[in-house]
């Protein structure tokens, strides 16, 4: 009898820690498998997700990442939307990949729509495009731009392509791996966590910036250092 | 039969079936059969694994109920079983968790026993049908992997089936009656789980009976003392001796310390899957998704450290004799030996070859767990380039950071310990490299690095190699040619004194 008494008290025993686990805790439990939300697109959370697995590596904040910073405001000032879905659906210039279905990537238009229009709400601080100056390249005489690049830009990127304390920028390398969408964006939206000021900031000789079409001559110009093949590089 | 308590009641019932079934003047000898006095905490794993199994069967059973056994809903019926059904994520978090405990408990009853050399006269069928055991589990538990049916189960079985497909002359037959055809599809899936839950559990119960039966039969071993050899000529009649004199039931004496040790062991169970919850799914089972990082489960962790590090030239011929010289090997051990000392102290040869294989197998499951054989694959687009990095480089060193994300480095490399470890960290890569050594290695690729010279053009390739340069630590020199006091040409950076080569020349 003391043998079934035993079983008793153990069966009990085991049933009310199992009673009391069902009811009490079984659905907070640290073990419980979270429910793997996906996020809809265009929210938010949406936009994050995809920006941090698929364009962060390059374009992050601040100093970090090695293209153009998307996570700050600065460019949301120098770029429109409609350029942003471009830019991911074709890709831009030499470096950037295409993300669109004609390329094999993985985003559709109205997808590529939404992570631009995600990416202004999050980091464009409510700012619309500049007026006063277009996203895009505009066409601009070279040799206006070489008399604009030695008086505005020499003084830190060095003339006659000697460098200077902020490094080349018409190093035909250089040149060769940046487009001229790259070099108008880069002059228009600067990247101030390294110093870089944006078109109409304040710099060296220059106490009021450039005018737009300072802009596009310089451009026009460093576009004329371009080499067109490789012939012309001697590495 | 004046009074009717329910605990006459119930004696009268157990009564009523003795008189027809003789189960109690079956089992009642089972439970007070004679063990040694001194086998104390030693002898509780092999009920631990014992009790494991039977709690394998019962959640076993549960799951069966729910789980889809088809190769386009099992995936989702996994899901369902976690998200939808009440204590379902439970269910399939003890049935993993137990089963790898069932596996941890199982190797260490078989290092007592080994340790204790309890296999010698008259225990050797003991030993060999536990070896079968070991097999049958280790099997259960590798379909079992593949009932999750996910990309650690289609991999998994991607390796099993290259295995097989190595076996001379019968390879290709032999894949075929693994897979279920030429490829996994869902012939595969439902022959696993014939196997998981028909054909092995079926084995694996009439083993657990025969190793049982064989244990009433020969006893429980004592432990060892050094000097009291076992002699099989006379070593029955003194063991019944020594218990008839000495022996204590098995119940309740020893199956106490038993119940105790599985009582520990399931609450640990429990808060295991409390904790940690269920094994996978992990991601769906597409071979065009190539951003995984399929590993096995954690018994056979170290076969596949083992074989990730064998020679290429030796693969073939290891992984098809290693497992048969195993089996053989196990299967013989008590037939090597099965007179004379049992203690370890006077075996110390047997407990050398014991902690070496605890060793390598702890060792290469480590290695299996955290050798990072598989690149990160969106490291090229997830982990920025570090602002330290960035800060003060040339225009074109920063192009070559892009070309350093573009040409998808990081997802071998990391910066900052950030990224791929299939290749050393780059942090401080120019301290070790020179530039022309940097541009070789890119070009031609060495070892497992890939050959990048037809992928990248001049203009990306001198950008790259300029970046690079900059990667050291401040104060330390960049690398040079052995023997030279100068430093090969290299892209300064800005406001650096440049050697009168670099300045200019590109």
């Amino acid at each position: 009898m003391s043998v079934l008494r035993v079983g008793f008290i153990v069966c009990a025993v085991v049933m009310c820690g199992a009673s009391v686990l069902s009811t009490a805790a079984c659905d907070r439990l640290p073990g419980r498998p979270a429910v793997e939300a996906v996020a809809a697109e265009g929210t938010a959370e949406w936009t994050t997700q995809v920006f941090n697995t698929s364009c962060r590596g390059c374009h992050a904040q601040g100093k970090e990442g090695s293209a153009v910073p998307l996570m700050d405001s600065e460019y949301w000032r120098a770029a429109t939307d409609a350029q942003v879905v471009r830019a991911v659906l074709e890709g831009q210039g030499v470096l950037m990949p295409a993300f669109g279905p004609a390329a094999g990537g993985p985003f559709t238009p109205s997808q590529a729509n939404a992570l631009a229009s995600g990416m202004r709400a999050l980091w464009g601080g409510g700012l619309k495009p500049s007026t006063a100056i277009s996203g895009t390249v505009q066409a601009g005489s070279a040799d206006r731009g070489k008399s604009v690049f030695e008086t505005a830009c020499a003084s830190c990127h060095g003339s006659a392509g000697s460098g200077g304390s902020a490094g080349s920028v018409t190093d035909p390398m250089y040149l060769r791996l940046i487009s001229d969408q790259g070099l108008w964006t880069a002059v228009v939206a600067g990247r101030a966590a390294l110093g870089s000021p944006a078109w109409n900031m304040p710099m060296p000789n220059r106490p009021s910036g450039l005018a737009s079409a300072e802009v596009a001559d310089v451009v026009a110009y460093l576009s004329s250092l371009r080499p067109r093949s490789a012939s012309e590089l001697k590495p | 039969m004046n009074q009717t308590s329910p605990s006459r009641l119930i004696g009268a019932a157990v009564d009523w079936v003795e008189a027809r079934t003789g189960a109690i003047a079956f089992i009642a000898p089972l439970l007070t059969h004679h063990v040694p006095r001194n086998a104390k905490w030693w002898y509780v794993f092999g009920s631990a694994t014992l009790m494991f199994f039977t709690i394998q069967i019962v959640t076993g059973v549960c799951l069966a109920t729910l789980y889809a056994p088809s190769a386009a809903e099992a995936w989702e019926s996994l899901r369902y079983i976690d998200e939808q059904v009440p204590f379902g994520w439970m269910l399939r978090a003890l049935h993993g968790w137990s089963s790898n405990a069932m596996v941890v408990m199982m190797a260490i009853h078989m290092l007592q026993v080994f340790l204790h050399a309890s296999y010698k006269f008259p225990r050797e069928l003991n030993w060999v049908t536990g070896v079968f055991l070991l097999f049958t589990v280790l099997a259960l538990a590798f379909t079992g992997q593949v009932m999750r049916w996910d990309q650690d189960a289609y991999w998994g079985l991607g390796i099993g089936a290259s295995i097989a497909d190595r076996i001379p002359v019968f390879g290709n037959q032999v894949r075929g009656l693994l897979l279920g055809g030429p490829i996994i599809g869902g012939e595969t899936l439902s022959r696993f789980f014939a196997l998981h839950v028909f054909v092995l559990p079926g084995a694996a119960i009439g083993l657990v009976g025969l190793h049982l039966a064989l244990i009433m039969k020969n006893g429980i071993s004592e432990m060892p003392k050094p000097g009291e050899t076992v002699e099989p000529a006379t070593y029955r009649e003194r063991y019944e001796k020594r218990m008839e004199k000495d022996g204590v039931p098995f119940y309740p004496d020893a199956a106490q310390r038993d119940m105790v040790f599985c009582g520990a062991c399931l609450v640990l169970l429990v808060v295991l899957a409390a904790v940690y919850g269920p094994f996978g799914p992990g991601g769906q089972p597409d071979p065009t998704l190539i951003d995984t990082n399929p590993r096995p489960d954690y018994p056979f962790l170290w076969i596949f450290g083992a074989v990730s590090l064998l020679p290429p030239a030796s693969e073939t011929a290891v992984m098809l004799v290693a497992p048969l010289v195993g089996v053989l090997v196990l299967v013989a051990v008590p037939f090597l030996s099965n007179a004379g000392e049992r203690a370890p102290s006077r075996r110390p040869g047997m407990v050398l070859i014991a902690s070496l294989a605890v060793m390598a197998i702890a060792a290469l499951t480590w290695e299996g767990k955290t050798s990072p054989w598989s690149p990160v694959m969106d490291g090229w687009s997830a982990l920025p380039t570090p602002g330290h990095f960035i800060d003060g480089r040339t225009p074109l060193q920063v192009q070559g950071a892009n070309v350093f994300q573009f040409a998808q480095c990081r997802n071998c490399h990391s910066l900052d310990g950030l990224g791929g470890e299939r290749g050393p960290a780059l942090d401080a890569i120019a301290t070790r490299m020179t530039p022309d050594q940097l541009m070789r290695q890119i070009q031609q690729g060495d070892g497992n690095m890939p050959a990048f010279g037809r992928n990248l053009d001049s203009a990306q390739m001198t950008a790259l190699v300029s970046f690079l340069t900059t990667l050291r630590p401040d104060f330390e020199a960049p690398a040079m040619i052995p023997g030279a006091q100068l430093p090969l040409p290299v892209r300064s950076m800005p406001g650096e004194v440049t050697t009168p080569v670099a300045a200019g020349t590109r």
